[in-house]
């Protein structure tokens, strides 16, 4: 396993009216995070708030394409970015215990935070597909590459893992500077992390390795 | 933090605790327990809150001692609020060690106020005043600037500064507004009306009038030797003379200064002094004893003279007498005097200094305390009396600004 300090590259807010910062993603040209009752979108080059929309916003966000993802409560919301309309929900497979939502392969893929678990599972109906168990507090979840990273945050303490998507394994940690901790997680595709930054209002971006065998 | 609990917390900051337990009633994680806790003392359920305080604070786990500390704190302000003193002083200072330790700098000044406002509760006002002036309240946010300056007054209060106190208000009031939060609105509401009620009663030249806070201490400031019924002392610009613990002394001395500038007759004396309704020989004969030793306990402030029918007090360096009293006279004076030295005391302590027995300290001090004239903290043993509340007995919560996650 490969530990590094994480590199924060640039660090974005906190914003007016934002508290919190629950869940990030992106969708190629903004970074969309949840801060309680509202998505905002955040343009990553100028550091600037661009639109918002009206959505219970608690948890996770997740970007397929096409929608937007959130977790509010105990459900998760499918959103027309463009009209801000909620199209459909389906239930959290952790009963409102969820955290971290991602996007991949056609598949929604939840954090459980205090359970340690992700799950994998059905965007039309919210059926549970799988369970990757780990052995830490489960906040932001994102795919890149064919890597399955999540964020954990448990006490002062907060990492970048990267996990094996089969065992649960951690191949590769990047931990967070003290007091610095992580509650949404989202790559660029490229070498970038997204990261929510909890009761600090900020998001921060992480500098991705490049993983090396 | 996890979607529902985010859910649970924004409904508690929103002063919704319904809904709030709405979303966690069925949980038994520790973030579901500390905020149900918090969401019950909203509610006033204070028992079951501190409870699942402390149900909360063990379920966390060990790296998570931040969220342990503060599920610490808000178990001793549900104490504070419920007038429960038996809380340990101890476990919330190590709670608030471990906040500043991890950077939590506001909970850590949160928890040093609880300290404080312990401290006002049960009458510690030196040490009280020390914590105060440790703490800057420009470095907080406004809802703890108010309880700062709450407790500046409550203090002033008790020491009779009223223009302190009444500068605290006026900043506590500012800042309650800002903070935007009703309870704490009219917390200094009520407190500001203290100054505005009658704090005693002036004798004065044969009349008497109600005075104010203010007045009061004005009263004590001038040049007037004043025989104080409140606190059952007499004094004279800087000096002051206890008769507390000698109240047929000090009933002498209040019918004399009542009767300033003209003199009072023997048989009035001695009804006031001793009860007696009929004067002998031998009361004759105590009385003079008795106003040679009030002579004596007064000496360099006031003369007592014999008259053609009894005696006449007279004053040596102030210019005039005057008498300050309860606004409302009650028959527990003595009770209440010790009390009105703004301290607590438990009612063996006021058994002990009124030299009389702890039942009939507690038979007054109930029925003090069903007229609202005083009023009790803690229980059994630890229970202490003191006079009724000035600011910084807070009594609403603050605890939704310290949710115990993140």
């Amino acid at each position: 396993m490969k530990e590094s300090p994480a590199e924060i590259v640039r660090e974005y807010g906190p914003f007016p009216g934002v508290e919190r910062v629950n869940g990030v993603t992106y969708d190629g040209a903004s970074v969309w995070f949840a801060s309680g009752g509202q998505l905002n979108a955040l343009d990553p080059a100028s550091g600037a708030m661009t639109r918002s929309i009206e959505v219970a916003a608690h948890a996770g966000t997740a970007f397929d394409g096409q929608h937007l993802f959130q977790i509010a409560e105990d459900r998760i919301q499918k959103i027309d970015p463009q009209t801000g309309q909620v199209l459909a929900t389906i239930p959290a497979p952790g009963g409102g215990g969820d955290s971290g939502l991602a996007w991949a392969e056609g598949s929604l893929w939840v954090g459980q935070y205090r359970s340690r678990k992700i799950h994998q599972v059905d965007p039309g109906t919210g059926a549970i597909l799988r369970t990757i168990e780990s052995n830490r507090f489960v906040t932001g979840v994102t795919w890149v590459d064919g890597e399955l990273w999540h964020a954990t945050w448990e006490g002062d303490e907060s990492e970048l893992r990267h996990v094996d998507p089969g065992t649960g394994e951690v191949l590769e940690r990047l931990e967070m500077p003290a007091g610095v901790n992580v509650s949404g997680l989202e790559s660029d595709g490229g070498d970038r992390f997204f990261c929510g930054g909890g009761g600090t209002g900020k998001v921060r971006a992480v500098r991705r390795p490049k993983w090396q065998e | 933090m996890d979607s529902l609990i985010t859910a649970a917390a924004r409904a508690l900051a929103a002063g919704d605790p319904l809904g709030a337990l709405k979303r966690v009633a069925l949980r038994d994680d520790a973030p579901a327990l500390a905020l149900r806790g918090i969401a019950m003392a909203q509610l006033g359920e204070f028992a079951r809150a501190k409870m699942l305080l402390r149900s909360a604070a063990r379920a966390f786990g060990p790296r998570e001692a931040v969220a342990r500390a503060r599920c610490a704190v808000a178990e001793a302000e549900v104490a504070l609020v419920s007038r429960d003193l038996g809380w340990p002083a101890k476990a919330l200072e190590a709670a608030r060690t471990t906040l500043e330790a991890h950077g939590d700098r506001l909970n850590s000044a949160y928890a040093r106020y609880l300290a404080i406002r312990r401290l006002l509760l049960i009458g510690h006002l030196k040490e009280a005043e020390r914590g105060l002036a440790e703490l800057d309240p420009s470095l907080f946010p406004a809802p703890l600037r108010a309880t700062h300056e709450l407790a500046v007054a409550g203090v002033a209060m008790r020491r009779l500064r009223t223009q302190s106190a009444r500068d605290a208000l006026d900043r506590a009031e500012e800042a309650a507004r800002q903070a935007k939060i009703p309870a704490l609105m009219a917390e200094v509401e009520s407190a500001a009306r203290l100054l505005q009620t009658p704090a005693a009663r002036l004798i004065a030249s044969g009349e008497e009038r109600l005075l104010l806070l203010e007045e009061v201490e004005a009263v004590l400031a001038s040049r007037a030797l004043v025989v104080d019924a409140c606190r059952l002392v007499v004094r004279d610009r800087g000096t002051v003379v206890p008769l507390a613990r000698r109240p047929v002394l000090f009933a002498l001395a209040r019918t004399l200064g009542e009767a300033w500038p003209g003199d009072v007759p023997r048989d009035v004396l001695l009804t006031r002094a001793f009860g007696a309704r009929l004067a002998d020989e031998s009361h004759r004969a105590r009385l003079r004893v008795e106003i040679g030793r009030l002579r004596r306990a007064l000496r360099g402030m006031a003369v007592v003279s014999a008259t053609k029918r009894g005696f006449a007090l007279a004053p040596s360096r102030a210019g005039e007498i005057v008498v300050l009293a309860q606004p409302v006279e009650d028959e527990h004076a003595g009770v209440l005097a010790f009390l009105m030295d703004g301290e607590s005391w438990s009612s063996s302590a006021l058994a002990l200094a009124l030299g009389t027995s702890q039942r009939t300290v507690q038979r007054a001090l109930d029925s003090l305390a069903a007229a609202g004239k005083v009023q009790w903290v803690g229980r059994g043993r630890a229970r202490r009396w003191m006079t009724p509340p000035v600011p910084g007995f807070t009594t609403i919560l603050l605890l939704p600004t310290l949710l115990p996650v993140d």
